[in-house]
């Protein structure tokens, strides 16, 4: 069975300078992957590249058995809705409510309105701020507007789940309740990807760890065993 | 559905946000617009003016002062059995002298000391409608002219085509105005999208990553603009017949114009449709260009 995510000698260059070098990796279905590194690590580049944000100056990207690199520009939206991202800045619309927010993906697919609400109502249950979804994301916790965020990564079914720093503005308890989610959200079958350079993380996830040092991956840990292995 | 209603709500709730800028865009492109509307409205009416002319138009033959009755009866009968000739009306020279008098009262006195009467006789010939284009009515002029018994054919056509040469140099002028001030309109909308893509960028940023399509982040602008450029149009119309009216207004209590007011007449409902659909088209075209330039729509 192909991988779900694959790299094949994959570089990056900004200004000659390489963000990513030769990096070749497989990340099986149902995974729970950490990606550790210092900042400018090339972490955030790998995960851009994963959504057809960034194209590689050399190598080949597989999701699913597609070649990302060779996508045409319309095709490029169809991959991303497949892929769910959660930020570190959480990137929420303060105009909207925790729900509407939480509805995009959907209505951006076309979604009917009652499938809207069905899919909305169980995400933000999921993750625990259902109570919140008339609210305004200003008016919530850090916690709670990275919950609503995950809440829009996974409201339309993603078979990937991509996370850039999510934790990087939380604190400690905060940190280790989003990591639970996520290893909920694993634990469904979700492959989850998750970049960070907390150790705390890596301490409270105890999976696979990929590392990435000035955008070259050192050779690979291992903490526990895969979901469903 | 729900995703129109969305798109819909979206450009919508645009407008109110950036309430001053739509406001003045709309503004400044409906009195733009209203330039360009004056000078379609001046050669929508001389264009009238000059087909209404042409339709009327009279030629006058006439006649030696030589010619006998049966020759000017003979003549008649010619003229009557041409199929270019819709009707003719003799005036003998009495009559022209009535007229002369009638039409210029103060000027009677001219045909005092000359004791014959100058004036010749004449038939006044209306030609058949399919035979009053301007080449028509020449080459019939041309064909009397040297019939016995006529010595002068005379009609407006000189007039005419005077007025026609006034209407193409309106034409090209509407032609070139529109052009410019239509870039204008462009511009003005164009630059009221683009405060609306700096104000939403990170919104169509968060769009482009949970994988909406270029068409779905672009379609708020088009429709803002269209709408934009829609009321600008239509906001126009409505400057332009209020100044039509008092035009009118103005030129009928003045007295020395009496009766024109009657024959100038404000655009049809086609033309004010087209003027709204084109306004609409300005507006959109101002999306475009807002769009590219600011490379909005990307994967």
């Amino acid at each position: 069975m192909d991988p779900m995510i694959q790299l094949i000698h994959v570089s990056k260059y900004y200004d000659r300078r390489a963000a990513l070098s030769d990096v070749t990796l497989e990340i099986e279905k149902g995974e729970f992957v950490l990606l550790m590194g210092p900042s400018g690590a090339g972490k955030s580049t790998l995960l851009r590249m994963l959504i057809g944000e960034e194209q590689p100056d050399e190598g080949q990207i597989f999701v699913q058995g597609r070649n990302v690199t060779k996508l045409k520009q319309s095709e490029v939206p169809f991959l991303r809705r497949k892929v769910g991202s959660v930020f570190q800045d959480f990137r929420l619309l303060p105009k909207k409510s925790v729900f509407e927010n939480v509805a995009l993906p959907l209505i951006v697919q076309g979604a009917s309105t009652a499938d809207i609400r069905r899919k909305v109502t169980e995400a933000l249950r999921a993750v625990g701020v259902d109570l919140k979804r008339d609210q305004s994301p200003n008016s919530l916790s850090t916690g709670e507007r990275q919950r609503v965020c995950i809440a829009r990564a996974i409201v339309n079914g993603p078979i990937v789940l991509l996370a850039d720093e999510p934790t990087g503005n939380l604190d400690p308890e905060r940190t280790a309740e989003i990591i639970e989610l996520f290893k909920l959200i694993n634990a469904r079958g979700t492959t989850v990807i998750v970049a960070t350079h907390d150790p705390l993380v890596m301490t409270q996830v105890n999976r696979r760890v990929i590392t990435l040092m000035q955008g070259v991956m050192v050779p690979e840990q291992r903490f526990g065993e895969r979901v469903g292995v | 559905m729900r995703r129109l209603f969305y798109l819909v709500r979206e450009a919508w709730a645009n407008m109110r946000t950036n309430r001053t800028t739509t406001v003045v865009a709309i503004l400044t492109t409906a009195f733009t617009l209203a330039c360009v509307g004056i000078f379609l409205l001046l050669y929508v009416n001389l264009r009238s003016a000059a087909a209404w002319l042409q339709q009327d138009i009279k030629i006058m033959v006439y006649l030696d002062d030589r010619i006998t009755q049966e020759g000017t009866h003979e003549l008649e009968t010619k003229l009557k059995a041409d199929r270019m000739v819709a009707g003719t009306l003799f005036v003998s020279k009495e009559q022209a002298v009535g007229e002369f008098r009638a039409q210029f009262p103060a000027d009677s006195h001219l045909l005092e000391g000359l004791g014959e009467n100058p004036l010749p006789a004449s038939f006044v010939v209306t030609l058949a409608p399919s035979f009053r284009s301007s080449d028509a009515v020449a080459r019939w002029a041309e064909r009397v002219r040297t019939m016995v018994g006529v010595a002068k054919v005379d009609y407006s056509q000189e007039w005419i085509d005077a007025l026609a040469g006034l209407i193409r140099y309106i034409e090209l002028a509407a032609i070139g105005v529109g052009v410019i001030l239509s870039a204008a309109a462009v511009t003005i909308i164009g630059n009221t999208i683009r405060l609306a893509l700096f104000a939403r960028q990170e919104e169509s940023e968060i769009l482009r990553l949970i994988g909406a399509t270029r068409a779905f982040i672009q379609i708020p602008y088009f429709l803002e603009g269209a709408v934009l450029g829609a009321c600008g149009s239509a906001l126009s119309l409505g400057i332009l017949k209020l100044g039509f009216e008092l035009f009118r207004q103005q030129i009928g209590s003045t007295g020395r114009f009496k009766g024109i007011e009657d024959l100038v007449s404000f655009f049809p409902l086609s033309i004010c449709l087209t003027f709204v659909l084109v306004g609409m088209g300005l507006g959109f075209a101002g999306s475009v260009v807002s769009l590219r330039r600011f490379g909005e729509g990307r994967a």
